[in-house]
């Protein structure tokens, strides 16, 4: 995935380009396309760069769907892009609950 | 100082509860954590009957599998601890769980990872539209919270959540349109298929959603078949009147807890998605770190439930709880008990097999898989249809799959399955049937029948199992529908038959003339009469 080289076809926009595919942060199909055109290859890449899965659901609604839509555009099987890394907080959680966490452990 | 357990448990579903149950027989120290506010994970939603033999709880319908599993738990003294979520786990099995407004940090010995899975979506131009659910959250409306999804609702997707969700949404007072798949072949077990078909349910497979309707919530959609290459044929779109849309489209494991701890992790399409990699035990690469369930491949409870058992067997022996042998010997037996059930021509290994013929060497009915119901010209092949004088069982189980609850029901012994438990049921005829309808009420799929041909006065009796409300009362004048769902004549209730032991299953009787002995499968009170 890290081949910066790689020939993408050229951009041609579709009809549905703006569908929305994620939801919590209304990023639209053809979003997901141009970021790959703009050279971001990876999930975590993407994620970055639009904040797809990065709402309230945290991923758990469109993932399948950005990783679809990217791999399609790269011209690669889904499995062959990596995950986007799992990291904690697993749910969203409320800045006030992480704060009082120190309190908790001292 | 922190908490210390010999057993972390992330999820309350059947793996997780399973495992802990385990665990604690072993005694272990056991804590299981869920997000929820109540556990059981899907159990809990599963008003149906399982399939399987009397080790995997078959016939047992799934909310009380997970009663069971509670009471066990809480017999050994597991600490189920709900609206617990876990937010990370840390090097040295550190594990960060919010509960309430604070965060705590606890430590085990051995950690399970039991989260389960989470529903595909499929994009179509207003897919984001309210009145755009997945079937899993149809269920935990209708089913946890007592609230209808709506009144009338397409289905997406013909697998076995598809099928069960559509025929639980009209037990709960919802219309099925229709149900749609853009694969060729219905995908679940043929005898949930036929149930739903019955009911006058239309199918349409090779099909798939091309719009939804409406401004602020779903109010229509059209659909419209799939060429080989998943494109819409112009001219084929179909339009319904709905106000929700059900997407059954698959499951993918939530992993990322797995990813999180440090586990090596995969990508295989085999197991429908991102997965860690587990031995024999469900140990994933880290030591002391297990997983079970759909978190490490799509399956289904009763596979979920042993692996779980397993798992805990396994973190027992790894404490030293249990000796190597004692763990060999116990995941053995629960191994064969996993092996039976992952047999016939819907097990892990067949997908996407193109299956032309029972094990029996009967040709599969081609109507079942297109149309999600047997034919009358297929169905006399199979074994479990047969004819004599009087009242008898007529099995339509038409595919191999592993279950077998109805050779145990008869206390006559006229059903024969034999000791392998994916074979079509078939009729012993040496041996007179009662009519007592414990085979109709065992079958989980909902695909045995009563019938006596030829009552003498130009009629015949079909004894069909009943699970929709009100119940029909004696004497209640009808329409019988035929497999397809299609009314072919008048029918009057009999007797409806009711009793602990049949589960809520009901045996409604009804009399039709008998040439209609053979194709009328389903009653339904007459509207306008």
């Amino acid at each position: 995935m890290n081949d910066r080289n790689r020939e993408l076809r050229p951009f041609v926009p579709q009809p549905d380009d703006d569908m929305i595919v994620c939801r919590c942060e209304e990023i639209t199909k053809g979003e997901i396309r141009r970021a790959v055109h703009d050279g971001m290859f990876t999930l975590t890449e993407i994620r970055r760069y639009l904040r797809t899965g990065m709402g309230l659901c945290q991923g758990q609604t469109c993932t399948k769907l950005v990783k679809g839509i990217v791999s399609r555009e790269l011209g690669v099987r889904p499995n062959e892009l990596g995950p986007a890394t799992g990291r904690a907080p697993m749910r969203p959680i409320e800045m006030k609950v992480l704060a009082k966490d120190k309190e908790e452990t001292k | 100082m922190m908490k210390r357990y010999d057993m972390i448990v992330v999820g309350a579903g059947p793996a997780g509860l399973s495992a802990a149950i385990e665990a604690a027989k072993k005694g272990m120290h056991v804590v299981v954590y869920d997000e929820n506010a109540k556990p059981g994970g899907q159990l809990f939603k599963q008003i149906h009957k399982f399939f399987g033999s009397k080790e995997h709880k078959a016939k047992i319908r799934g909310f009380h599998i997970g009663e069971e599993l509670l009471a066990e738990a809480a017999e050994l003294g597991v600490e189920v601890v709900l609206n617990a979520i876990v937010i990370g786990i840390f090097p040295e099995k550190e594990v960060t769980v919010k509960v309430e407004d604070h965060v705590i940090h606890v430590k085990g010995d051995t950690i399970l990872i039991a989260t389960g899975a989470s529903e595909n979506m499929v994009t179509f131009p207003g897919w984001t539209l309210p009145g755009v659910i997945g079937a899993g959250a149809a269920q935990t409306m209708m089913n946890l919270h007592g609230t209808l999804p709506g009144k009338r609702v397409l289905m997406l997707g013909s697998g076995n959540v598809g099928l069960v969700v559509s025929f639980q949404l009209m037990q709960a007072g919802c219309e099925v349109v229709a149900v749609a798949d853009a694969a060729s072949r219905v995908g679940g077990y043929g005898v949930h298929a036929a149930k739903v078909a019955r009911c006058g349910v239309p199918f349409y497979l090779s099909h798939t959603i091309i719009s939804a309707d409406g401004e602020d919530c779903v109010t229509g959609v059209t659909i419209g078949e799939v060429d080989k290459n998943w494109q819409i044929i112009p001219g084929t779109e179909k339009h319904f009147d709905v106000d929700t849309i059900c997407l059954a489209v698959g499951l993918s494991p939530m992993s990322k807890l797995c990813d999180m701890a440090g586990c090596a992790m995969e990508d295989n399409p085999a197991k429908a998605g991102f997965v860690p990699t587990v031995n024999e035990y469900g140990e994933t690469s880290v030591p002391g770190i297990y997983a079970a369930g759909d978190v490490s491949g799509i399956e289904e409870a009763s596979s979920a439930m042993i692996e779980g058992r397993i798992a805990g067997i396994a973190a027992a022996a790894r404490l030293g709880f249990i000796s190597e042998e004692t763990c060999k010997e116990e995941a053995a037996k629960q191994e064969a008990a996993l092996e039976g059930l992952r047999q016939g021509m819907f097990a892990p290994g067949m997908r996407g097999k193109q299956i032309t013929e029972t094990e029996e060497g009967v040709e599969i009915s081609q109507n079942l898989l297109k149309h999600g119901f047997v034919a009358e010209e297929e169905i006399e092949r199979f074994p479990g249809v047969t004819h004599s004088a009087g009242v008898h069982p007529v099995i339509e189980c038409t595919q191999n799959i592993p279950c077998n609850p109805c050779q145990d029901a008869c206390p006559k012994h006229c059903i024969r399955i034999g000791s392998n438990i994916t074979a079509l049921p078939s009729i012993d005829p040496e041996k007179k049937c009662t009519g007592c309808g414990m085979c109709v009420a065992s079958c989980s799929g909902q695909a045995i029948f009563l019938v006596n041909e030829d009552c003498g006065d130009g009629t015949a009796e079909v004894t069909l199992p009943y699970e929709f409300l009100p119940l029909p009362q004696k004497g209640d004048k009808g329409v019988a529908l035929n497999r397809k769902g299609e009314k072919v004549c008048a029918a009057e209730v009999v007797h409806v038959r009711s009793a602990k032991a049949f589960d809520h299953t009901n045996l409604l009787t009804m009399k039709v003339p008998k040439e209609y002995a053979m194709k009328a499968r389903f009653f339904r009170e007459e509207e306008t009469a």
